[in-house]
């Protein structure tokens, strides 16, 4: 397990000893800076009445006049409202799905077994979303398979359009995620496991353990390092819910509770030929997120855990 | 060992990289002929290298180019790109934030040895083209008219009814939505399913009547009401010639009725009870499956998608023919309006700043437009992809026609420069239309047999004479290329957002609600909320701009 | 004492076997479920395409042909995709795997005096983006546009394969790292020689989601390398094959004026099984390295 930190005093011989560390870090850091730091110099656009005849460096600065724009929007807070529910909810449901299913997975005794199934659960992974949305359109719709099943079995008397009900959105979303990536986000965590050491297993069978003890004290204890660090990263992500599920699948009845951060940003500002509006959006994402992980980092801290830095 | 492997593949593929790369160079010149890229828009399909026409064209001019296609994300998000990057292609087809870049190269400058371009359009038209500075800057690709147009595909919208449907009822004389509803229901109650072609013994059930409302594509559902009041698609409002002033068609007794009518028929079943939720897949497969009785809709949305599968259930009589329909007996249509007048100074093909060789890139366009390139752009070579009667009339072969469908032939063979200027109408021969697609005879020929018959039974040989023609409204037509250009920056536009967003939630739901007249009164509530006379000012400003002699 | 184990090995006998066919009948359901898009993709791509047009099809073709294969490996640039597509791959995967194991292996070093920082710095970036303009004209003056090491270079470093890494280096126990030290041995050597052999699973892991990124990349193409036709990458073809009806911002104008041509969701279809194809036999390949158990030579913790 993760040992404690052992906070060193900045000394000249510390330096030293670190020193291929310390040259290595030198350099990615640089790298960092260049690639990852360089371009929010692009941030300022969010400032600008940006056209792109002017550029960056001529647009005419505005102030807080696009930010003050989205937020007197009802629709932008509505919007965020929204991706921050589908953000939450997938979140929460595609990662119990995701251990669920590496955590049963694993205790498939059949090696073969475990290889095909693997293989065959992250391959809706490459199916684009238009693909998957439109399997899933057809589904639901008033003569898919969904509902003639309810029909069957009497639970509804009337076919019942999903895609009508602004209730149905958010649960049909989760869905959608769960059904495409479960199998994909199990990857890391089934190579997790792999990690395990085998003889905390044997242990755990000498002491009469069985197959729910050795989950609960074998197996989701080795991989919790790897839970709290996705989990702590997707924290941070819970804005970036989505556009092209939302985009997809939504229309104009179920729109107050469908359309995203992105939707908006595409539909009030590219197509307007606003890009401002997309970057003051994009500043406003990225503010709530690196706050998310902050306190997310910081109770993962006074807990123990495993943390982002 | 695994390392060794590792570090092999990682040489082979820097190996490989590098040499390709090398491989680019300028592939500019080869020989003699000119090489230019254009880019364009939208989304088109990429002819291949080589392609044979496109390497005729080139012997006979000296020149070819490489047309590239919008991919992914949107136009706006293209274009912002190319001007960001200040490198763009030679020809460009993007919107007026290229002019407003300055990527763009004043044609007018260049013409003085290009007739053809020169000459496209008389004076006066070429006068809307330019721009504050003087200048013009682009030239319009579509619906330019030399000699006399060929009406015979009607492209713009139409309320759609299936042959089977008027056969049944014996061909009647169908002029107002009522009367169009009404058939609707007669035949749907008679005959609420048929055969399944693909499933022999199985039968489908028929869906009377469907609209599309997926995102951009509203607006067949928002404005039918202007052409039931008999007016011409302005597309955005009513121009009333008389008096000319701006009317809006959104709040007319017109729309509630329409409305009210759709209302009705939705709660009958007449409407597809999905037609809110269907996105533009299920629409055309709806369409396609030969199940919808009728529709209101534009002829590109749907046919170019759906009539190769209707074709083959021609038996059933699946195709579907225009109806002239209006509020009224009394109120004549204007659904159909002739070809040339639909000609938008929003749009057009630019040459850019990018552009080395501007006075070969004009020639380049110059030379496209000769009546021999432009045949052979459209109609091919004389022989092998068309033939030609002995009275003169070209034609094409039941195999021609399909080689012309099939999308790999016709990558490796056809050249049209799509969206490159051509002149329309006829031939200076004045027997041939400029496309086989526009070719009366040709035309008729290769109708449908279910269509033809309807046709026919009505005394028509094309769709537009089942609608009639009628001459451009003026010189103001249409507005919506005017609405088109606005954008956030100025209040009509804004306003302009607001009324579309406010539509778009209300339309549906008056439709579905049960209490209609309660519903519109709150809609109108809401739609005057958001101040459309600011809009339909600014509209009013440019009608006016427009109509000065 | 004897005798609760008895009891116990006879509850979890029953209990167990329902567990075992519960579980089955569970993995059974899964795969269905998230086979059938797969088969029904399989089937469209197989289907003509006007024929495909009506909808209808689940898991077999209803009219068979090969025409959408052949529309796709007929498409003229594809073999150049390919190539290209292939040494981004290979490359751009041999880069990012090494440089953020190397990150990685750096952050979870227990006494480095910059731990922190470091992981700081490269976390935000996860959540910060210049936007699409800035990123373009940063790549533009350092001379990426126009050439292929814009597909590798930029995306090297990444924060999120770099978190899974650390994680992973942080569940060694120190003690490997200590009597190697003790043994005189540098950090490289620790590197190279005593952690990496030991974190083969995560280093396919990280390969490959880098590789599948890789692979399925294609907007970058259109972005840098619009101009350069040589330089295109294998999703980029096929992308441009499926130009039709999911156009998100066309104008009715353009569109009125259209030659015609659509593209039949069975093409779609076809493509997206020929992109799958590489990517699901790369799989067993890794398959390998995601061995059970370190290898634990020495001190137990």
């Amino acid at each position: 397990m993760a040992s404690q930190e052992k906070k060193r005093n900045i000394t000249w011989k510390e330096i030293k000893k670190q020193k291929v560390l310390i040259i290595w870090s030198a350099i990615i850091v640089a790298y960092g800076v260049i690639f990852c730091y360089l371009p929010l110099g692009g941030w300022i656009m969010a400032f600008q009445n940006y056209k792109p005849k002017d550029g960056l460096l001529h647009s005419a600065f505005v102030g807080l006049d696009k930010f003050k724009q989205l937020f007197s929007d009802d629709t932008f807070i509505q919007v965020i409202r929204n991706t921050l529910a589908m953000g939450v909810i997938n979140l929460i449901v595609t990662f119990i799905a995701a251990i669920v299913f590496a955590i049963l997975l694993n205790e498939v005794k059949s090696n073969g077994g475990k290889k095909t199934v693997q293989t065959i659960s992250y391959l809706p992974h490459f199916l684009s979303w238009i693909i998957v949305t439109g399997i899933l359109h057809d589904a639901l719709s008033s003569s898919g398979i969904i509902n003639e099943l309810l029909l069957k079995f009497h639970i509804l008397d009337q076919p019942l359009n999903f895609f009508a009900y602004p209730q149905f959105f958010w649960p049909i979303v989760a869905f959608a995620n769960v059904w495409k990536e479960t199998g994909w986000n199990a990857i890391i965590y089934l190579s997790a496991i792999t990690a395990i050491d085998p003889s905390l297993y044997e242990a755990a069978n000498m002491d009469g353990a069985g197959r729910w003890a050795r989950i609960r004290y074998v197996t989701l204890p080795g991989i919790k390092p790897t839970i709290m660090i996705l989990l702590l990263m997707n924290v941070g992500n819970v804005l970036n819910a989505g556009f092209e599920i939302q985009y997809l699948l939504g229309n104009g009845l179920v729109k107050s509770v469908s359309e995203t951060i992105d939707i908006y940003v595409l539909k009030w500002g590219i197509s307007q030929n606003d890009f401002a509006i997309g970057t003051a959006a994009g500043i406003f994402k990225s503010f709530v997120s690196i706050v998310l992980i902050v306190i997310a980092n910081q109770i993962a801290k006074k807990n123990g855990e495993e943390r982002l830095f | 060992m695994r390392k060794k492997m590792a570090a092999g593949a990682a040489a082979a593929a820097v190996v490989m990289a590098v040499l390709l790369a090398a491989r680019t160079a300028n592939d500019h010149e080869s020989g003699d002929i000119k090489e230019f890229t254009a880019f364009f828009d939208v989304s088109e399909n990429e002819i291949n290298e080589g392609n044979e026409i496109m390497e005729l064209i080139a012997q006979k001019i000296g020149a070819r180019c490489r047309e590239q296609w919008l991919v992914g994300k949107s136009a706006e998000d293209a274009i912002a790109g190319f001007i960001a990057s200040g490198e763009y292609t030679d020809f460009i087809s993007g919107s007026v934030a290229l002019y407003d870049a300055g990527a763009l190269v004043p044609i007018d400058q260049y013409w003085d040895n290009c007739p053809n371009i020169k000459n496209l359009m008389p004076a006066q038209k070429w006068e809307q083209f330019r721009q504050s500075d003087g200048h013009i800057y682009w030239i319009p690709q579509f619906g330019v008219v030399h000699g006399r147009s060929v009406e015979v595909l009607h492209e713009g919208e139409a309320f759609w009814i299936q042959t089977r449907v008027l056969k049944w009822a014996d061909y009647p004389d169908i002029r107002t939505i009522d009367e169009y509803f009404a058939l609707l229901e007669a035949y749907a109650a008679e005959n609420p399913v048929m055969k399944d072609p693909f499933h022999p013994g199985e039968e489908m059930d028929n869906i009377p009547f469907t609209v599309l409302c997926d995102d951009w594509r509203y607006f067949c559902l928002e404005n039918p009401p202007q052409f039931l009041d008999g007016y011409p698609n302005d597309g955005s409002c009513i121009v009333d010639e008389e008096t000319m002033t701006v009317l809006d068609y959104n709040t007319s007794e017109t729309a509630r009725r329409y409305f009210k009518k759709l209302n009705e028929e939705y709660h009958k079943g007449i409407v597809d009870q999905e037609f809110f939720t269907q996105n533009y897949q299920e629409y055309l497969q709806k369409l396609a499956s030969g199940r919808v009785l009728g529709m209101v809709d534009q002829w590109w949305q749907f046919a170019y998608a759906v009539n190769g599968t209707l074709e083959i259930m021609s038996d059933q009589g699946c195709g579907y023919v225009p109806l002239p329909v209006t509020i009224d007996r009394s109120v004549e249509n204007q659904w159909h309006v002739k070809r040339g007048a639909e000609l938008s100074a929003a749009n057009g093909i630019s040459i850019t700043v990018s552009c080395e060789d501007v006075e070969g890139a004009m020639k380049f366009i110059n030379d496209l437009l000769d009546e021999e390139i432009i045949k052979l752009r459209y109609w091919g070579v004389e022989g092998e992809d068309y033939n030609v009667y002995e009275n003169g009339v070209y034609y094409r072969t039941p195999e021609q026609r399909a080689a012309a469908r099939n999308p790999e032939y016709s990558s490796a063979r056809f050249c049209m420069y799509p969206y490159f200027p051509r002149t329309e109408g006829m031939l200076s021969d004045g027997i041939n239309a400029f496309s086989p697609e526009y070719q009366p005879g040709e035309f008729f020929d290769a109708l449908v047999p279910d269509v033809k018959e309807c046709l026919l039974a009505y005394g028509c040989k094309s769709y537009v004479d089942m609608l009639g023609t009628n001459e451009e409204p003026g010189p103001w037509y249409p507005m919506y290329s005017y609405s088109e250009m606005l954008s956030s920056e100025s209040e009509a536009g804004r306003v302009w957002e607001q009324m579309n967003r406010v539509k778009r939630e209300y339309l549906p739901r008056i439709i579905m609600t049960d209490d209609f007249d309660g519903m519109w009164k709150q809609y109108m509530e809401d739609y005057e909320f958001c101040q459309p006379e600011i809009f339909l000012a600014e509209m009013q400003k440019e009608l006016e701009h427009r109509n000065m002699p | 004492m004897e005798k609760k184990k008895e009891n116990n090995k006879i509850k979890t006998s029953v209990w167990d076997k329902v567990f075992v066919v519960c579980n089955t009948l569970f993995m059974v359901l899964f795969v269905i479920i998230t086979l059938y898009p797969v088969l029904n993709t399989l089937a469209i791509s197989f289907n003509d395409g006007t024929d495909a047009l009506r909808g209808g099809i689940y898991l077999w073709p209803r009219k068979w042909t090969l025409q959408n294969y052949s529309t796709v490996l007929q498409r003229q640039n594809l073999i150049t995709g390919a190539y290209i597509t292939v040494a981004r791959t290979v490359l751009g995967t041999l880069l990012a795997l090494a440089a953020n194991a190397v990150l990685a292996f750096i952050v979870s070093r227990k006494d480095f005096l910059f731990k922190r920082e470091l992981s700081l710095f490269w976390v935000i970036t996860m959540y910060v983006n210049g936007g699409m303009i800035p990123t373009f004209l940063l790549y533009r003056g350092l001379h990426l546009t126009n050439s292929f090491w814009v597909y590798v270079i930029p995306g090297m470093f990444s924060a999120f394969n770099m978190l899974v890494i650390r994680t992973y280096m942080a569940g060694i126990p120190d003690s490997l790292e200590e009597s190697a030290q003790l043994d005189g041995a540098g950090y490289t050597t620790i590197f190279l020689k005593i952690i990496s052999p030991l974190c083969k699973p995560v280093y396919a892991t990280v390969a490959l989601f880098v590789a599948v990124g890789q692979w399925n990349s294609w907007f970058d193409a259109m972005l840098y390398n619009r101009m350069s036709s040589n330089l295109t990458t294998l999703q980029y073809e096929l992308m441009k094959l499926l130009s039709s009806v999911t156009n998100q911002s066309a104008s009715a104008e353009a569109m009125k004026n259209a030659a015609g041509t659509v593209t039949p969701t069975s093409v779609r279809a076809a493509a997206t099984i020929l992109t799958m194809l590489p990517i699901v036999c790369l799989y067993p390949f890794l398959q390998r390295y995601f061995v059970t158990g370190l290898t634990i030579g020495g001190v137990k913790e």
